[in-house]
């Protein structure tokens, strides 16, 4: 009886701990506003809005397949994926941080918060740089 | 027996009186100790022996910048956004409250425009640039260069547009190349640009509602630029020359873009469609002949 509660122990701790998730850190949303996308394509459907500074939990998991440029995240109880460019490690100096009372004025409503988002998704980014 | 009881007993008593007795002799010696201690010009010695009231005094002044920074901050957070800030967000701002209409939220091609336009500006020579291009889904707006924040480019472009002329990555970065010339004139801030922003940006309104006529104005006077105002002759033949001088440096370019210009001319000649743009970008006929080699005379 021993024997059997011991080993029914050992496993379940091996199940817990065999687990191909890794948290690889905290990031935050650099954009105005983004959105976390149900598949890693940026016409894919919006799981929900975050606005600059956002903290974002950036998982690796062998379970999820993603392209290369796109981060696999958990923001609140959603898990969708967001474009590593708009992360950073560091908290943004955000527009509606330096300058929340003006922000608040705009008093935008919920499809310019979707818009905005939208937005980051549709634009195609480039930068010069020295040859 | 009974006698030598009462005798142990007066003396224990007795003890006892003197010691309590001489307990509060000595706490109320240690009254007047710890009132010596309260009294600063008794200790004030001993603290600055110890540099006590130097980390005080600098623990007093830490209180006050960090007290004052406080306010600071309190200050800018009613703070319009400065001048170069509030392009990029009105910029932004004016293609969210016109996304229906422009129609930039749709599926579309790779047409690879990131690295054509990067080649060709850095072929130019234009370095450490950052740029955004946006395709949208409709027929009459056909181009337009936006100020973006940090100095950056907002370049967008009717796919409808690529498609009827049959527009080759290297054409539409030449007419990036366009726009970008015209927005780093400052055509485009001059045109749109207000007293108010001029006025507002950077200061403080605490104390007072933020004046939000700002942000309406610009907004009206974005869209009257791109569909209604467009360039002058004169931006245009500015802008035309500065094409000239970049792409002598590179032929194959020039010649690219001297038969763009012949293309768009024909096009819009050929399709009353586009009728309004020769008003906005006047025109592909005199830009050609702006740039034309002289003909020489034998």
């Amino acid at each position: 009886m021993i024997l059997i509660l011991l080993l029914s122990s050992f496993l379940s701790f091996a199940e817990t701990t065999s687990t191909d998730e890794k948290v690889v850190g905290i990031f935050y949303m650099q954009p105005l506003f983004g959105h976390v996308h149900q598949s890693s394509v940026s016409t894919s459907a919006s799981l929900t809005t975050i606005q600059c500074a956002h903290p974002v939990k950036v998982i690796e998991s062998s379970k999820v397949s993603a392209y290369p440029e796109w981060a696999y995240v958990q923001v609140a109880d959603y898990r969708g994926f967001i474009l590593k460019q708009y992360l950073s490690e560091k908290k943004p100096d955000c527009f509606q941080g330096k300058y929340p009372k003006f922000f608040d004025n705009l008093n935008l409503d919920l499809s310019e918060l979707y818009y905005w988002g939208r937005l980051y998704d549709q634009y195609i980014q480039g930068e010069t740089r020295v040859q | 027996m009974i006698n030598t009881y009462r005798v142990k007993l007066a003396f224990s008593s007795f003890f006892l009186m003197l010691n309590l007795v001489a307990s509060a002799q000595t706490s109320k010696l240690q009254e007047d100790k710890e009132l010596e201690l309260v009294n600063f010009s008794s200790v004030k010695k001993v603290l600055q022996k110890d540099g006590l009231s130097e980390s005080a005094f600098q623990k007093k002044q830490q209180v006050a910048i960090l007290k004052k920074e406080q306010i600071n901050l309190d200050h800018l957070r009613y703070n319009y956004p400065p001048e170069d800030e509030m392009w990029g967000f009105i910029s932004e701002y004016w293609l969210v409250k016109n996304a229906p209409i422009l129609g930039w939220d749709f599926e579309k091609p790779d047409y690879g425009l990131d690295y054509s336009f990067k080649t060709t500006l850095q072929k130019m020579g234009f370095v450490q640039k950052k740029f955004k291009i946006l395709l949208i889904n409709n027929p009459v707006m056909v181009r337009a260069a936006l100020p973006g924040s940090n100095g950056d480019i907002i370049l967008l472009m009717s796919v409808p547009f690529i498609r009827a002329l049959d527009l080759s990555k290297l054409e539409i970065s030449l007419l990036f190349l366009e726009d970008y010339l015209r927005l780093e004139a400052g055509y485009f801030k001059n045109n749109v640009g207000t007293q108010k922003l001029k006025n507002l940006a950077g200061t403080s309104f605490q104390g007072a509602k933020p004046d939000m006529s700002i942000l309406e104005e610009l907004l009206k006077n974005y869209t009257n630029q791109i569909n209604s105002k467009g360039y002058t002759f004169q931006q245009q033949f500015e802008t035309t020359k500065k094409m000239d001088v970049f792409l002598k440096s590179q032929p194959e370019l020039w010649n690219v873009y001297f038969h763009l210009l012949q293309k768009l001319n024909n096009y819009f000649k050929a399709n009353v469609q586009y009728k309004d743009y020769v008003k906005l970008y006047p025109s592909p006929e005199m830009q050609i002949k702006w740039i034309s080699p002289d003909e020489k005379v034998l």
